[in-house]
């Protein structure tokens, strides 16, 4: 099959991946239910156990169904290859807690900021559009697990592929501003973000994130209350949420309404001991071992994809095509792609796109013959602007956090 | 002329600057869709049903590979430990046995695992309520999770149908009338028990 046009590739690989099965697993129970067992679309992703469903939440096109409740929806990889920006309805979703809010009234809704500061401040979201200057920002939001079904050995925690992490245009005011006309306090250490979404058990701690203070106050973090011209949907935070480029997703706290400043380091659970990595250069430890220094997750690391290709694809043999793909890193902005097409024994340049700042994905292209038949391995390589690149082999940690390893797609020519 | 005219373009002005902020102040409401995994059907199914499900769907369960005893038995001490699941003591190693052999890397089991069920079906109302979770999410006099029993006794005191629907709203799971916590299914329940506890939630006052 002829792969002259990348968008073309995508189609077909995704086509092929899907398939129709019935949820075997489901049943009886289903059926009792009165009907609701039935086909499901599904695609099976490439590690063990890694069937899933494709389904449509609110705002949503069918997504990889990681969980039901509370929902984490992963981007179906062919997405990438349809423009840089994610789009709204393809965009991944994770929450940890399942009482998530369902309506939201943007009249009501206020943002209170209180803690350490000279000025507690609620506002509303009419206070934030017309009180501060509107802001925007092109940046990657990903999961810090996003990949972890590739870790090997496996390890527990959600099973994704690489879906969990997307690219959009995010609109809202700087927290800097918003800190600044509520004054912190002498003596403040950390900025406490707190959602709507709560617990269904008291016990179970309250989603609470924490960034230092400076960090807060970097021009680069906003409270977004839009993304790529448009509300953001409800499930990836309507109708406020920090925006911390560079940095894993994890500290994007959805439904932002209480923003604390405290004069201490944040105890929380999900500060620690959740979301913590090895306190190294490579965030990794020999494989089934424990790390004895950790610190709590911070920058993205280098990554670049394939994403005019998949694995398995089929190309013709002495014709030329594009091989396009994205690369992004923790906020230095990307410096040169390599892209190998003999499983990494040499390497060339690939060309970088158009540049929508850096911490958005960069667009990169390369022509490619396959001037034999057989078996490709196509490999791509990222460095940043200061010089950190991507491992041959996977690192790994054993909460499954980070994965960066140079990526590699296996196509024939024929 | 030329003032209605003006007169006009203002209206028409007015009425997109107020559709725009319009747009952007309705409420924003969704529904999310029903779950559609079930937990296998083996022993130990309702001890899972009933404490698993309180806070998470079954794929958290049915999306991790396939991996050994320790795997599975750090994880419902996670949940314990850290997440405050309110799993008594002697269901832990049943409910460790069942996420082993039928999502873990165990070989098919030739005899079934020991489950803590009771010799007899047990007509206790409290007794069921702690076994299958229910007491985790419904307290009789006060809201937690679900509403007290005693306001689900007090909507139905005058319905006719009432032992049916809440028998069906066990059996089945809710439909997110009492809020947007949707009630997971019982399937696992006998009649006999779901009428035990159904005579039992009807006598709440």
């Amino acid at each position: 099959m002829s792969k002259a046009h990348p968008g073309a590739a995508a189609g077909f690989s995704r086509r092929r991946f899907l398939q129709t099965a019935t949820l075997a697993g489901a049943g009886a129970l289903l059926a009792r239910n009165g009907g609701l067992a039935r086909a499901a679309e599904t695609v099976t992703l490439p590690f063990a156990n890694g069937r899933r469903e494709l389904v449509r939440f609110p705002q949503k096109r069918p997504l990889i169904l990681l969980t039901a409740r509370p929902p984490q929806l992963e981007t179906p990889f062919a997405v990438f290859n349809e423009g840089l920006l994610t789009p709204n309805d393809a965009f991944f979703v994770r929450y940890h807690l399942a009482h998530i809010p369902t309506e939201i009234d943007p009249q009501t809704f206020r943002l209170q900021i209180r803690g350490q500061v000279n000025h507690p401040l609620t506002l509303s979201l009419t206070d934030l559009r017309t009180q501060f200057e509107p802001v925007e920002i092109v940046a990657v939001n990903q999961c810090s697990g996003n990949s972890r079904g590739f870790f090997q050995p496996r390890v527990g925690g959600g099973q994704l592929g690489n879906g969990a992490m997307g690219n959009a245009r995010w609109k809202g005011v700087r927290l800097q501003a918003v800190l600044a006309k509520a004054g912190i306090a002498a003596g403040a250490r950390q900025v406490v973000f707190n959602g709507l979404d709560q617990s269904v058990l008291e016990k179970t701690p309250d989603f609470l994130k924490a960034l230092d203070v400076d960090q807060a106050r970097d021009e680069d973090v906003l409270l977004a209350y839009e993304m790529n011209g448009a509300d953001l949907p409800m499930l990836n935070g309507y109708p406020l949420r920090l925006v911390v480029p560079g940095h894993y997703g994890t500290y994007w706290v959805k439904h932002l309404h209480q923003i604390t400043v405290v004069d201490e380091t944040f105890k929380t659970f999900w500060m620690n001991p959740a979301y913590l990595i090895p306190d190294n250069d490579g965030a990794c430890v020999p494989p089934g071992t424990t790390p004895t220094r950790t610190r709590p997750i911070g920058r993205f690391n280098v990554r670049s994809f394939i994403t005019s290709l998949a694995e398995a694809d089929v190309v013709r043999t002495g014709h030329p095509i594009t091989v396009r793909g994205i690369a992004f890193d923790g906020g230095h902005g990307i410096q040169e792609i390599l892209f190998s097409e003999d499983d990494g024994h040499s390497w060339r340049a690939a060309e970088l796109g158009k540049d929508l700042g850096k911490y958005s994905f960069r667009e990169w292209t390369i022509p490619f013959t396959p001037r034999r038949t057989g078996a490709f391995a196509l490999r791509v390589k990222a460095t940043n602007r200061i010089g950190e690149s991507q491992p041959l082999e996977p690192l790994w940690n054993p909460a499954g956090y980070m994965r960066n390893v140079v990526e590699t797609v296996h196509i024939q020519a024929a | 002329m030329m003032r209605l005219l003006l007169f006009a373009v203002a209206i028409l002005i007015g009425v997109f600057l107020a559709g725009g902020v319009d747009q952007r102040a309705t409420p924003l409401k969704i529904d999310l869709p029903p779950e559609t995994t079930a937990f296998k059907p083996a022993p130990g199914a309702e001890l899972v049903n009933g404490q698993c499900l309180v806070c998470h769907s079954v794929e958290y369960v049915s999306s991790q590979p396939p991996m050994p005893r320790p795997f599975w038995s750090a994880a419902v001490k996670k949940m314990v430990d850290k997440y405050g699941a309110n799993v008594p003591p002697d269901q832990i190693d049943p409910i460790v046995d069942y996420l082993y052999h039928n999502y873990g890397d165990a070989p098919p089991p030739t005899t079934a695992p020991a489950a803590p069920a009771p010799a007899a079906p047990s007509t206790d109302p409290v007794q069921l309520g702690t076994k299958y979770g229910c007491l985790a999410c419904h307290n009789p006099t006060m809201k937690i999770i679900g509403p007290a029993l005693r306001e689900v006794a007090r909507k139905y005191q005058a319905d006719p149908e009432a032992a049916q629907k809440i028998a069906h709203q066990i059996r089945h799971g809710g439909s997110g009338q009492w809020g947007s916590i949707i009630m997971p299914p019982f399937p696992q329940i006998s009649d006999g028990e779901i009428q035990t506890l159904t005579d039992w939630i009807l006598r709440q006052k």
